[in-house]
C-alpha cells in the first residue's frame, strides 16, 4: 500500500546542511499499523510529511496505492490527498472557526458526499469518539483529548486508505492517549486502512503491528528495533 | 465548478469571517470608514465646484445666455424641462451724466420681480433698494455712483445714443459684488423706461439643480436654430471653467493620493489578516484542497468582507453627504473675498455616480489584489512549512 524507496531529505539550518532522512526504505501493507519511533529530531515527522505529500523529498520515491505522489501535479496531489489520506496531527489542528460537526464535515464535503450521508457518517463518528453532545462546540471549547478525538474523526470521516498520525498522544495523559490509540486501531482495522503513526508512547508501540526505528534520519535495523 | 461546491466554499468563507469576529469587525470597520470618507470627500469636491458655478451664474448671468432674441420672441418659449427661470433683459449702451461727470454704462432693463426672484444681485445691495417696476429708478454699482458723485435719492441722466432724448433716473440703490465686470459699467432699471432700440433682447436662463447645461443649450439650438445665439456659462466664463477643471484635476490628484494611502492600508490589513491565519490554510491544504479552491476560499473571504464593509461604507458616506447637503457647510470665513463665492460661502456636497462607485471599487480591487500574494504563498508553499507558520 505504501512503498518507500531510498528516501532522502535535507534541511538547511544556518550554514549547516542537516540530513533529516537518509536512505529510508520500507513498506506498509493494507490493514497494517506501523509505529515510527525515534528521538526528537530523528526525522519521524519529516518522513510522515513526505509520505502525506506535505513535504517534497530530495531523493528516492514514495508509492502510495501505486501512485508516486511526488510526481503528481499540485492539483492531482490535492485530489489524491482528499480521497485517500487522513492526517491526525500532534495538536489536533482543527479549523478553529468551524464547529466539531463542520470540521468532520469538511473532508466529506470535499469528497462530494451528499448531505444525508454526511449527517449519518458524522453522527456515527461522534458516537464512536464519545463526543455526540459536542457537535456544535468550537475547538476552543474542547479539552486536548477531545480535540485529538475530533481530529481523528475528521481524519477517518471519508474512509481514507492511508491514515498518518504524528504523535497523536503526545499532548494527552496516558489513559486518554491509550483510549485514542485503541480507537484508532479499531477503526483502521475495520476500514482495512494502513496506519503510520510516529510516537514515543510505549502503548502505541505495543499495539502496532510493526515498528520502524529512526536515528538521525537513518533506519535502524527493524529486528534490532524490535529488541530495542 | 458546481453551484453546490461554490455554495460550500461560500459557507466556509462566511463562517471564517463570522467566527473571526474581532478581526473581521476591525478590518471591516477600516474598509467601511475608508469608503465612507472617500465618498464624502468626493461629494464635497463636487459640492465646492457646484457652489462656484452656482455663485457665478446666480449673481447675474444665469446658466445660459440667450443673445439677440427678436422682440416678438416670447420668454416662456425658453421655459423647457429643467429650466427654473428666464429673465428677459434689454440692454442699452449709453452714458450716465451728473453735472459735468460722465460714465459709460451698459444699462440693463428687466422686470425687478423677475430679477429679484432669479438672481442674487439684490443681495449685494450695500445701500438703498432695488428699483421698483414701472418707475424711473436706477441701481448702480458703488464704483459708478462714486465716480458720478451720486447719493441715494439723487437724480442722474442717461443718454442712449446721440439722437435719443435723455432719460432721468433716480438712484435708489448701490451694490458691490466684488466682481470687476459687474462692479464697473453696469446699471439696472425697470423695462419700458428707456425709449429707443427694442429690436432684440437677451435672456438669462436659470436651470434646476443637477440639470446638464449642454443638454438645454442643445435643445435650444435644435428648437430655435438661427433665431438666437445661446451660450452656456462656461463659454461666457472660461476662467471659471478653467478653475473648475483645475479643481477637478487637483481634487483627482488628492483623491488618488488618499485612495492610494487607503488602498495600501487596506491591502496591508488584508495581507496581515491572511498571514495571521496562514496555519489554518495549511491545515485546509493538507486535507486535499486544490490550489484553485484555496484561491477561491481566500478570494471569497476577502471579497465577502469587502462587499459587506463597502456596502456599509456607501450607506454611511451617502448618509453623511445627504446630511451635510441638507445642513450645508458654511465656508464663508474662508471664501468672503473670493469672487467665485460672491453670493454665498455655503457648500452643499453632491453625490455623483463617480463618487459613489469608485471608492468601493478601489477598496474591493485592492483587497483582492492584496490577497494574491498570501494566496500564492499558501498555494506554492510546502504544506508542512505553512503549518509550522513559516
Amino acid at each position: 500500500m505504501i512503498r518507500v524507496q531510498s528516501l532522502g531529505k535535507a534541511f538547511r539550518s544556518g550554514r549547516r546542511q542537516v540530513e533529516a532522512l537518509d536512505g529510508i526504505t520500507f513498506s506498509v501493507g493494507q490493514g497494517e499499523a506501523l509505529a515510527v519511533v525515534g528521538k526528537s529530531g530523528s526525522g519521524k515527522t519529516t518522513l510522515l510529511n513526505c509520505i502525506g505529500g506535505l513535504e517534497r523529498p530530495d531523493s528516492g520515491s514514495i508509492a502510495s496505492l501505486g501512485v508516486n505522489v511526488h510526481e503528481l501535479s499540485r492539483r492531482d496531489l490535492s485530489m489524491f490527498q482528499r480521497a485517500h489520506l487522513g492526517f491526525v496531527f500532534q495538536f489536533g489542528n482543527l479549523l478553529s472557526y468551524l464547529t466539531v460537526y463542520e470540521n468532520i464535515e469538511f473532508p466529506l464535503a470535499l469528497n462530494g458526499i451528499p448531505r444525508r450521508e454526511r449527517d449519518l457518517r458524522i453522527g456515527e463518528l461522534l458516537e464512536k469518539v464519545g463526543l455526540a453532545g459536542s457537535a456544535r462546540a468550537l475547538p476552543g471549547e474542547l479539552s486536548g483529548g477531545e480535540v485529538q478525538r475530533i481530529s481523528f474523526a475528521r481524519a477517518v470521516a471519508h474512509r481514507p486508505q492511508i491514515l498518518l498520525a504524528d504523535e497523536p498522544t503526545a499532548s494527552l495523559d496516558s489513559q486518554t492517549g491509550h483510549d485514542l490509540v485503541r480507537l484508532m486501531l479499531d477503526v483502521v482495522r475495520e476500514q482495512a486502512a494502513s496506519l503510520m503513526v510516529t510516537t514515543h508512547d510505549p502503548v502505541v508501540i505495543e499495539l502496532a503491528d510493526r515498528i520502524l526505528h529512526l536515528r538521525d534520519g537513518r533506519m535502524v535495523d527493524e529486528a534490532l528495533a524490535a529488541e530495542l | 465548478m458546481s453551484a453546490g461546491t461554490f455554495a460550500f466554499w461560500l459557507r466556509i468563507a462566511g463562517l471564517f469571517l463570522l467566527r473571526s469576529r474581532r478581526t473581521t469587525v476591525v478590518l471591516s470597520l477600516m474598509v467601511l470608514l475608508s469608503v465612507a470618507i472617500l465618498i464624502f470627500l468626493s461629494s464635497l469636491a463636487v459640492g465646492i465646484n457646484d457652489a462656484m458655478v452656482r455663485n457665478s451664474v446666480s449673481l447675474y448671468s444665469g446658466h445660459i445666455a440667450g443673445i439677440g432674441l427678436a422682440a416678438d420672441f416670447v420668454p416662456s418659449r425658453l421655459e423647457i424641462d429643467g429650466v427654473d427661470a428666464v429673465v428677459k433683459r434689454i440692454e442699452y449702451r449709453g452714458l450716465l451724466q451728473q453735472n459735468d461727470r460722465v460714465e459709460p454704462v451698459l444699462l440693463v432693463a428687466s422686470e425687478p420681480a423677475d430679477e429679484v426672484a432669479a438672481t442674487a444681485l439684490w443681495r449685494k445691495i450695500s445701500a438703498g433698494r432695488y428699483p421698483l417696476a414701472g418707475k424711473a429708478e436706477i441701481l448702480l454699482s458703488e464704483y459708478t455712483a462714486e465716480r458720478l458723485g451720486l447719493d441715494i435719492g439723487t437724480d442722474v441722466q442717461f443718454r442712449h445714443g446721440l439722437e435719443s432724448p435723455p432719460v432721468n433716473f433716480r438712484l435708489t440703490g448701490v451694490y458691490r459684488t466684488g466682481i470687476d465686470k459687474l462692479d464697473r459699467g453696469f446699471a439696472f432699471c425697470p423695462p419700458a423706461i428707456v425709449p429707443g432700440d427694442n429690436a432684440s433682447w437677451s435672456a438669462a436662463v436659470f436651470l434646476g439643480d443637477g440639470i446638464e447645461v449642454e443638454t438645454v443649450v442643445r435643445s435650444y439650438r435644435e428648437r430655435f436654430g438661427d433665431a438666437a445665439q445661446f451660450k452656456a456659462w462656461h463659454e461666457l466664463m472660461p476662467d471659471l471653467r478653467q478653475l473648475i477643471d483645475l479643481n477637478y484635476v487637483s481634487m483627482s490628484i488628492v483623491t488618488f493620493i488618499v485612495f492610494g494611502l487607503v488602498a495600501v492600508g487596506v491591502s496591508s490589513a488584508f495581507v496581515i489578516f491572511i498571514l495571521k491565519n496562514l496555519r489554518e490554510y495549511g491545515i485546509v491544504k493538507s486535507m486535499g484542497v486544490t490550489p484553485f479552491e484555496i484561491g477561491l476560499l481566500i478570494g471569497l473571504e476577502v471579497g465577502l468582507m469587502n462587499l459587506v464593509a463597502c456596502a456599509g461604507g456607501v450607506v454611511l458616506g451617502v448618509l453623511a453627504s445627504q446630511v451635510m447637503s441638507t445642513i450645508g457647510i458654511d465656508l464663508t470665513d474662508f471664501t468672503s473675498h473670493n469672487r467665485y463665492f460672491a453670493v454665498s460661502g455655503v457648500v452643499t456636497p453632491r453625490l455623483t455616480p463617480y463618487s459613489l462607485w469608485v471608492p468601493p471599487a478601489v477598496a474591493l480591487v485592492f483587497g483582492l489584489l492584496a490577497s494574491i500574494w498570501p494566496a500564492m504563498l499558501v498555494i506554492r508553499g510546502r504544506t508542512a512549512e505553512i503549518m509550522r507558520g513559516i
